[in-house]
């Protein structure tokens, strides 16, 4: 125990699974009737969690792993190995042989993956390294102190993600990257009231954050949570939506801009390629090579990642759509996946923004969205962090959460305005792995927006 | 692998460590996705190794986890969860307390009537592509899948207070879709719902009876599309015990983890309208109901000898005749709140933290079959495979949407309705609620898939439910 471990060898462990990769695909060049899709993951993250101003609990956690998809003519298997050696390789290889010929076949297959154009090389950090645990701790001992000057407590997530894949296939694909995303979620909860309020960070690099900007705008919201709470009654508001709640509707939006969702007749898209769905002001981008977002070199089958417009002047362009959907739908293949969605921005102060509205919302973000119909784009979902009343073109009262049941497709075309700065928005995926993507936004004024009922609670 | 992690507990003793724990888990895993009768996607994975390791230093938990099982990973992770407790303790008002525990071990292996692991691999995509060709899109019928997830996980637990836990389970999630459309509008029906996994093997699809309920399915997605909507603003309504357990995981589950008094889960999971002074008064639900956390009861997904931080496996009264009485816990809150720890502290893999998670919590049977339920019921609706979910940050909002209604007029199913939808408030729902069918009705339902912590993990947990009524709920949401 007195004898300190080097920290992990990023470089050490590379090196091992790039081996085991190569052993991978040695084996399978042997089996020429066979194609492949080989996918090496490495995977690290450091992860404080702080509640009441004070640690939860840190966490490292690391992983490798293995994944191969074996094809014979339109039969298929895939298998995982997670810390692979030779003789985990061996096995899992040995029992897909022995299965593929059983497999029933997919008639929709035609080929794997054919796109060879590499992205262009980037110099990623590694931000687990970069910004220190004791550097973080102090940051945040910092800004609880600030916060308890208005009875305010801080919970949230201070997170460092650092991950290499490297994709290869029998159609000579070969491609790496590299990620390392930060997510920094702050929520100052008062201590009586329980009016919360929300400022995040994310990026892929530390350069792009403001420590001072972070701390003024979480006190500036602070400020505005000791209005005195009230409710309001279902119905249909004015809202300014904030720019994580306009990302989150465009991402729900973009569910039905999938081939997949072509596929199951579940998209509100369908056979509307270069219609007018939208007010000419709404624009959506997927947009991976924006340098404030996190950004992706390459798809979930190796596809290069490029920008692709969904929605232009309101015009709906494009579904994104990968190798599989592409020979089954007759889709143009993009190898768009939908993580780096990008709301163009409008023309509109928000300082004007809310002073124009007579009695409305300001809406922070959202909850626990659920489709009821996706094809219709009809869900329901609440607010969160921070919802106000807005009277007179004023932020005058904090409000309860809401409930709100809505067509995405009609919020859009409720557009009145939008907000001439967007922000960046990080999003986690806690399904599975640790994962962090980001959208960008801006502001947005729409009218009619249904609240459907009161939660009674903050 | 028992001298292995006891070996690991040895080199953590230290004079600054005031407990610590171990976790190893081996995960076999393998899913069966057919789409539109053709097999789409066949993955596995066979003994995913996973470590974790956790310790307590001057009152602040740091954690490691790794799939590297290896000695010198393992001198890592000590080395990470350490530190991670030392900084985690400079940003800390209040020091964590963790009342020691008596020692404990023992060792269960569940052995599925048809293990799916050993059977035919032939055999099980021969039984899943007869499925998935019953259903495929013909008619109105435009989209259907039939799917298996099998896992079988390995699991040993010890800590520094000498516990020790060896566990050996299976479970088997099956399900099937089918999606109808006119042309315009899209309805879907899934067999038996989302709450379809089970302690169980193959045999499960036999038990679900999937075969039985191709053409039901179909029928009822077709069916649906002509179907008309609720138009009551209130109704009575009849939840089926496949929905009723989504809405007890939802409103009384999530709602009475008592992390989230503390705010634990506010980040991503949230908080809980739930307050301690409401414990042993708050009136939760009517005097019928009787919710309870059982982790000793095999035959749910949530059964353990002793939770993943080496407390018991125990029966805890959440909710008696209608009163909050306690909550689940971990051994650190449930000090703070004055009750014995509930044995809830779960993690998914051995890599991932504990959390307070359900085990297997269950409303207690009351009398009657749904036959009779229906039958004493003059209008209202049959409501059940969930369709929506929704609630909100305090588990007091919240708003349902299920597949299919069915009409109740003088106590018979007289017709079907669409995407019925119903909200309410948690503690007036369960206030509402007048008739819980019996024993004969009673089951658990299960599912793989509930998502909470950051980083997020998905938890396999069980409820025991059976059919129950409630009056006088609003359904007037409309779009």
């Amino acid at each position: 125990m007195t004898e300190s471990p080097k920290p992990a060898r990023t470089k050490q462990r590379t090196k091992y699974m790039n081996e085991q990769l190569k052993y991978l695909q040695s084996a399978l060049q042997k089996n020429p009737e066979l194609k492949y899709t080989l996918v090496l993951n490495l995977w690290q993250t450091d992860f404080l969690r702080f509640y009441q101003s004070q640690t939860n609990y840190n966490i490292s956690k690391d992983s490798s792993s293995l994944n191969a998809t074996l094809y014979k003519g339109k039969k298929s298997c895939s298998f995982n190995i997670d810390h692979p050696d030779h003789p985990k390789i061996d096995a899992a290889l040995a029992a897909a042989l022995e299965m593929i010929d059983a497999m029933p076949e997919d008639p929709d297959f035609v080929d794997i993956e054919d796109d060879l154009t590499l992205a262009e090389p980037r110099q990623i950090v590694n931000n687990i390294e970069a910004f220190s645990l004791d550097k973080k701790t102090r940051f945040l001992n910092d800004l609880a102190t600030r916060a308890a000057q208005y009875d305010f407590e801080l919970y949230g997530t201070f997170i460092c993600n650092y991950q290499r894949y490297h994709l290869l296939n029998s159609n000579g694909l070969d491609k790496t990257s590299t990620l390392s995303p930060i997510y920094l979620e702050v929520k100052a909860v008062h201590k009586d009231s329980q009016v919360t309020v929300l400022q995040t960070f994310g990026a892929d690099d530390f350069k792009h954050f403001d420590e001072a900007a972070f701390g003024e705008s979480l006190l500036r919201k602070i400020v505005l949570g000791q209005n005195p709470v009230v409710d309001v009654q279902p119905g249909e508001y004015e809202v300014i939506l904030a720019p994580r709640c306009v990302a989150e509707f465009a991402q729900y939006l973009s569910f039905g801009m999938r081939a997949q969702a072509v596929d199951s007749h579940n998209s509100f898209f369908e056979g509307k390629v270069d219609q007018k769905l939208f007010p000419a002001m709404f624009s959506l981008t997927d947009d991976p090579a924006d340098p404030r977002m996190i950004r992706m070199d390459y798809g979930d089958q190796g596809h290069i990642y490029r920008p692709l417009k969904l929605i232009e002047g309101g015009y709906f362009r494009a579904f994104m759509c990968g190798q599989y959907f592409h020979h089954k739908l007759g889709l143009p293949k993009n190898g768009n996946l939908g993580v780096c969605l990008k709301v163009d921005c409008g023309a509109a102060k928000l300082p004007d923004m809310i002073a124009s509205v007579k009695k409305g919302l300001y809406i922070s973000s959202l909850h626990y969205m659920n489709f009821i119909n996706a094809r219709e784009t009809s869900l329901t979902g609440l607010t969160r962090d921070g919802t106000f009343l807005i009277e007179d073109g004023k932020i005058t009262k904090v409000v309860n959460n809401l409930r709100f049941t809505e067509r995405i497709s009609r919020i859009f075309e409720n557009l009145i305005e939008l907000e001439d700065t967007a922000q960046t928005i990080p999003f986690s995926g806690n399904y599975a792995e640790f994962s962090v993507s980001s959208a960008k936004a801006p502001h947005a004024r729409v009218k009619g927006f249904n609240i459907s009922s009161s939660t009674r609670t903050i | 692998m028992k001298e292995k992690i006891q070996k690991i507990i040895e080199n953590l003793a230290a004079p600054d460590v005031s407990f610590a724990d171990v976790r190893i888990t081996f995960t076999d895993y393998e899913s069966i996705f057919f789409m539109n009768a053709n097999l789409r996607d066949y993955s596995s994975s066979k003994g995913s190794p996973a470590i974790g390791i956790r310790v307590l230093i001057d009152g602040c938990f740091g954690f490691a986890g790794s799939k590297d099982l290896s000695d010198a990973s393992i001198q890592r992770l000590i080395f990470r969860a350490r530190a991670n407790a030392i900084h985690g303790a400079k940003f800390q008002k209040e020091k964590l307390t963790f009342p020691e525990l008596p020692a404990v071990s023992g060792e269960y292996e569940y052995k599925p009537e048809i293990d799916p692991f050993a059977m035919p691999k032939a055999e099980k995509l021969d039984y899943l592509q007869r499925l998935a060709t019953a259903i495929k899109p013909a008619g109105k019928i435009v989209h259907s899948y039939a799917a298996g997830q099998f896992e079988r996980q390995e699991k040993y637990y010890a800590n520094s207070e000498g516990s020790f836990n060896h566990m050996i389970v299976t479970n088997t999630l099956p399900m099937m879709m089918v999606v109808a459309s006119d042309g315009k509008q899209t309805q879907s029906r899934t067999w038996p719902g989302h709450m379809s996994a089970g302690r169980a093997g193959f045999e499960l699809f036999h038990q679900q009876r999937f075969e039985e309920n191709t053409e039901r399915i179909i029928q009822e997605a077709t069916d649906l599309l002509s179907a008309d909507v609720i138009t009551e603003e209130k109704a009575d309504i009849i939840i089926g015990a496949g929905h009723l357990a989504l809405q007890l995981h939802e409103s009384v589950g999530h709602a009475t983890e008592a992390d989230r008094i503390f705010g634990q889960e506010i980040s991503y999971a949230g908080k809980t309208f739930v307050k301690p002074s409401m414990l042993g008064k708050f009136k939760y639900g009517s005097d019928i109901l009787n919710i309870y956390s059982d982790s000793t009861d095999p035959r749910g997904l949530g059964y353990h000898l002793m939770d993943d931080e080496g407390v018991p496996g125990r029966r805890v009264d959440i909710i008696k005749k209608g009163i909050l009485m306690d909550q689940q816990s971990s051994r650190h809150i449930a000090h703070k709140l004055g009750l014995q720890p509930s044995s809830n502290m779960k993690a998914s893999f051995a890599d991932d933290f504990p959390l307070v998670r359900m085990t297997n919590l269950c409303i207690a049977p009351g009398k009657g079959s749904l036959e009779q339920l229906i039958a004493s019921t003059q209008r209202g609706y049959f409501l059940d495979f969930t369709k929506t979910w929704s609630i909100d940050d305090n588990r007091n909002n919240f708003q349902f949407t299920t597949e299919i209604g069915y009409k109740i007029h003088d106590g018979k199913i007289t017709g079907i309705v669409k995407e019925p939808t119903y909200f309410g408030i948690t503690p007036e729902f369960w206030n509402a609620c007048d008739a819980i069918c019996g024993e004969e009705e009673w089951a658990y339902h299960s599912t793989f898939h509930c998502g909470k912590g950051e980083p997020g993990q998905v938890m396999r947990l069980s409820h025991g439910v059976a059919p129950a009524r409630f009056r006088d709920i609003n359904v007037s949401v409309k779009m």
